[in-house]
């Protein structure tokens, strides 16, 4: 391939050249590296080269967008041409825009290149320590890739960044059995800048696997009851996206937010806030350019519980006619509170450790119903056994309110930083 | 479409080798209330090959699709292979020997519609539903379609060539009621380029119409009473019962991890009343939504009855299981894009029909639950599973009810079967599915309506 930011270059003049009024290109080179292991070993070595071209247009105010993996000349001008004509095909749309200029810059965050030895040390060392400290673990699949991204975006306004990024990722999902009884699966996964710690005391997954290890021993909860729950920082994530989703384009756009006209207001209990840092030194897996082509910032979300931005994009925002924010969400970060885990649980009369919450996706309102997976039951202020068969329903924009703790603890994944959030009031039912 | 024949490339291979040609095709177009939010095209094409060494595997891919991207891919995978065997010395023995050869092009032979036909029918559709109703607080109507075209060559001497389209249209209703947002989805379509499935945007008027009634009793519905409840899947939540909940306990990795079907071949799992089958490609006469003739390891692709008559009978292998476990591959092996690596995935998972009407069903039950429409699901190696229910109604007194408001349902799939005691002889295919598993992939899911006990969530 020539020069990539001259392969970007001529697919931003290839859309000018195709009648454009405006237009931007993104070029994307992935390379990636994976080590799989399937069952306890190792079983596949995974190199992929990739080329992803994004090429938007906007013409008298209509707009198209087409994505192709090849960069030479021709397919450029094929793909160019196309956009025109999808563009063409659309509605006009005054809310379609693109990035106005920013100053030139590169972005770099870790390394240029895998070191591959070190990736199966340290999976052959995260193997061996698991069938040494847990002997009923199955390890169904884990993968440990480095991915290196080389991102070129240029639009017509002058906008040119260009973002070099290497990460590892660890994903791992396994099980437990014990005789004939079985554990429910459980999986996580984390980004690192470099291998220089074992992957066992990366993330949670030390604490998972030793919780898996318990958790073929499980009971169902009898009965329907009001208590409270601890959410772990790894089911967090999934009660945090209802949110990020409700304050986005989509929910905004429709009107169908709960949360459209709560900026400033309090929406969250106080001890709640969140702030997205996609380019934070905290954070090692975020991003430095938003979708729409603006050089990313971090932003708090919520502030004592406060809404402080939504998250629109430059679409969003023309549309709705609300601030474009200045991040395009994810890379969440939860401060911490000044509750150590141990007394969280200790509040607790009757209720559960959520860590993994299976169920169906919000409503539009925040209703909640799901199993919970991977749990224990929580009396008189201590976990008494692993949980099966039980489920949680509830309400997440009354559960982001109800919060009643934050533990001072917090996991790092890479990609988000969460602690344990206490919760009161939730429809617990069992058998 | 591409023009690489790689069939001259055989003499390449050195050890065990699939080599293949993919490339996915996708539109996209979305209204959001009238606003056209996305509007695109794109593709992904490229070249993988997948090498076998002693029990370790190598995997390349490149975006080019050339003869030099060929020799490299190639080049890189056995080098991987040979990596991880140099390190691993498993010293597992060769792969099941299985050759097929098929071509399966179900691309259409009407004219194709061009990104501003495609417009205007969704453009159509979606003013229909903002003239017809004008109490929506917002609407989605959408159109997703994807096109896999996939060639493979195998060292064992499979070739195969198919073009597997999809085409669906999504409408997204929202109402308000007392300031509360209540929202019901609806998929249309399914496989066939675009053209093969949609006429014209009145083809779908009758369904959006009943989608809309649906809505406004959902935006009136209940809660539902928590607990242990005997209650009607129809035939979509039981298509996505037969995926979720048994289909992926019965994926032989799955087994082979410890799932709890493990061990349990030739028990009863279910009442006699449960036939499950993960279809190939051809239901009787009926193209599956996702046929498939030879997976991507060039097994030919085989039905694979997992329960029949509440007997568990076998799972769903590649070749690697298949040699694990000591029996035949079924062809379940798929990869989703170029660059992915074939798993075991289901095709067409299917619970069988049965004799008793729905009519009959529903009268049986005095206090329970008709669970119409399916969002998400998620199962476990317990079998434990749980499915989304955005649509259902209760059931008092035999008689259909008030509806329901969104919910979950969850239980124990290999308890669950045994407390079938109906089922339905229609029989629906739900198209639009795409199952996660390190990759998506685009499944089958059918059933027909089966009156079992089921844990369902609400207040």
């Amino acid at each position: 391939m020539q020069d990539p930011k001259k392969v970007a270059q001529y697919g931003l003049d290839a859309l000018l050249e195709a009648g454009a009024d405006k237009a931007e290109c993104s070029l994307t080179l992935t390379d990636k590296h994976e080590l799989n292991v399937e069952l306890g070993e190792f079983a596949l070595m995974r190199t992929t080269f990739d080329t992803q071209v994004g090429l938007t247009a906007i013409r008298d105010n209509k707009k198209g967008s087409t994505s192709i993996n090849k960069s030479d000349n021709d397919s450029l001008d094929r793909a160019a041409a196309g956009v025109l004509d999808i563009a063409a095909a659309s509605s006009p749309d005054d809310a379609y825009d693109i990035a106005e200029a920013q100053p030139p810059a590169v972005f770099s965050s870790g390394s240029d290149s895998p070191d591959v030895d070190r990736m199966h040390s340290r999976m052959k060392e995260m193997l061996e320590s698991i069938k040494v400290r847990y002997p009923k673990l199955v390890l169904r699949e884990a993968y440990l890739d480095f991915t290196r991204t080389r991102n070129y975006f240029l639009n017509s306004n002058g906008v040119d960044f260009v973002t070099n990024k290497g990460v590892y990722t660890l994903v791992a999902m396994f099980s437990s059995r014990d005789g004939e009884k079985v554990s429910s699966f459980n999986y996580t996964a984390f980004s690192l800048r470099d291998l220089e710690r074992d992957l066992l005391s990366c993330g949670s997954l030390d604490m998972l696997m030793q919780q898996s290890t318990e958790q073929t021993n499980t009971r169902p909860l009898e009965g329907k009851f009001i208590g409270d729950i601890i959410i772990t920082p790894d089911c967090l994530g999934d009660m945090l996206h209802f949110l990020s989703y409700s304050i986005g384009d989509g929910p905004m756009i429709s009107g169908t937010s709960i949360y459209k006209d709560k900026l400033n207001e309090q929406i969250a209990s106080p001890l709640l806030t969140m702030h997205s840092r996609p380019v934070s030194d905290e954070i090692c897996n975020g991003y430095f350019v938003t979708p729409d082509g603006y050089a990313a910032q971090n932003s708090t979300i919520l502030q004592d519980g406060v809404l402080k931005t939504f998250l629109l994009s430059l679409y969003g925002s023309r549309k709705t006619g609300l601030d474009r924010a200045v991040t395009s969400g994810g890379a969440f970060v939860v401060d911490p509170g000044d509750t150590p885990f141990e007394e969280m649980v200790k509040s607790v009369k009757k209720g559960v450790l959520l860590a993994r919450f299976s169920g169906g996706s919000p409503s539009d309102n925040g209703d909640i119903s799901g199993v919970a997976k991977n749990s224990y039951l929580i009396e008189d202020g201590e976990i008494r056994y692993p949980i099966s068969e039980s489920m949680i329903s509830g309400n997440v924009a009354d559960m982001l309110i109800d919060v009643t703790a934050i533990s001072r603890e917090r996991v790092d994944y890479g990609f988000s930083i969460y602690p344990w959030v206490a919760v009161s009031g939730v429809t617990i039912s069992g058998k | 479409m591409y023009s690489l024949d790689i069939r001259e490339y055989a003499k390449l291979f050195t050890a065990y080798t699939e080599l293949r040609a993919q490339e996915n095709r996708n539109v996209r177009i979305t209204f959001v209330r009238g606003n056209n939010t996305h509007n695109s095209r794109s593709s992904t094409s490229g070249i993988s090959a997948r090498v076998y060494s002693n029990g370790s595997w190598g995997f390349a891919s490149n975006p080019e699709m050339t003869e030099n991207s060929v020799k490299l891919a190639i080049k890189a995978a056995t080098d991987n292979a040979t990596f991880l065997d140099s390190r691993e010395r498993k010293g597992k023995g060769p792969l099941p020997v299985a050759t097929a050869s098929s071509v399966n092009d179900y691309s259409t032979r009407k004219p194709r519609l061009g990104q501003k036909e495609l417009l205007e029918f969704a453009r159509e559709l979606d003013n229909h539903i903002a003239l017809k109703y004008p109490d929506l607080a917002s609407r989605i109507t959408g159109i997703n379609c994807l096109d896999m075209e996939k060639t493979l060559l195998t060292s064992d001497g499979s070739y195969s060539h198919s073009m597997v389209p999809r085409s669906i249209i999504y409408v997204v209703l929202s109402l308000v009621k007392d300031g509360v947002p209540t929202e019901l989805s609806d998929v249309y379509g399914g496989f066939g380029q675009f053209e093969d499935v949609f006429t014209s945007p009145s083809q779908l008027f009758d369904g959006i119409e009943t989608q809309y009634e649906h809505l406004v009793r959902k935006s009136q519905g209940v809660f539902p009473d928590a607990g242990l409840r005997t209650c009607v899947l129809d035939a979509e939540l039981a298509g996505i019962l037969a995926h979720e909940a048994i289909g992926h306990t019965t994926e032989a990795d799955i087994v082979m991890s410890g799932s709890v079907a493990a061990g349990k071949v030739g028990e009863e799992v279910a009442s006699p009343l449960v036939t499950l089958i993960d279809f190939a490609n051809l239901f009787g006469d009926e193209t599956c939504p996702v046929p498939i003739y030879v997976d991507d390891e060039g097994t030919k692709a085989e039905d694979a009855v997992i329960i029949e008559n509440g007997i568990l009978k076998g799972y769903m292998h590649n070749k690697e299981s298949a040699r694990h476990l000591g029996v035949l591959p079924t062809g379940n092996a798929r990869a989703y894009q170029f660059s992915d690596e074939p798993l075991i995935r289901m095709r067409n998972t299917a619970i069988l029909p049965g004799t008793d009407t729905l009519n009959d069903i529903i009268a049986s039950i005095d206090d329970g639950y008709y669970l119409i429409r399916p969002s998400n699901g998620q199962a476990d190696s317990t079998s434990e599973f749980m499915f989304g229910v955005t649509l259902g109604y209760e059931i008092k007194n035999g008689k259909i009810g008030k509806a329901i408001r969104d919910t979950t349902i969850s239980g124990v799939a290999f308890d669950m079967l045994k407390t079938v005691t109906m089922v339905s002889p229609d029989m629906k295919w739900l198209s639009s599915g795409m199952c996660g598993k390190k990759q998506p992939i685009p499944v089958g899911m059918g059933g027909p309506a089966i009156k079992c006990k089921v844990t369902i969530g609400g207040r």
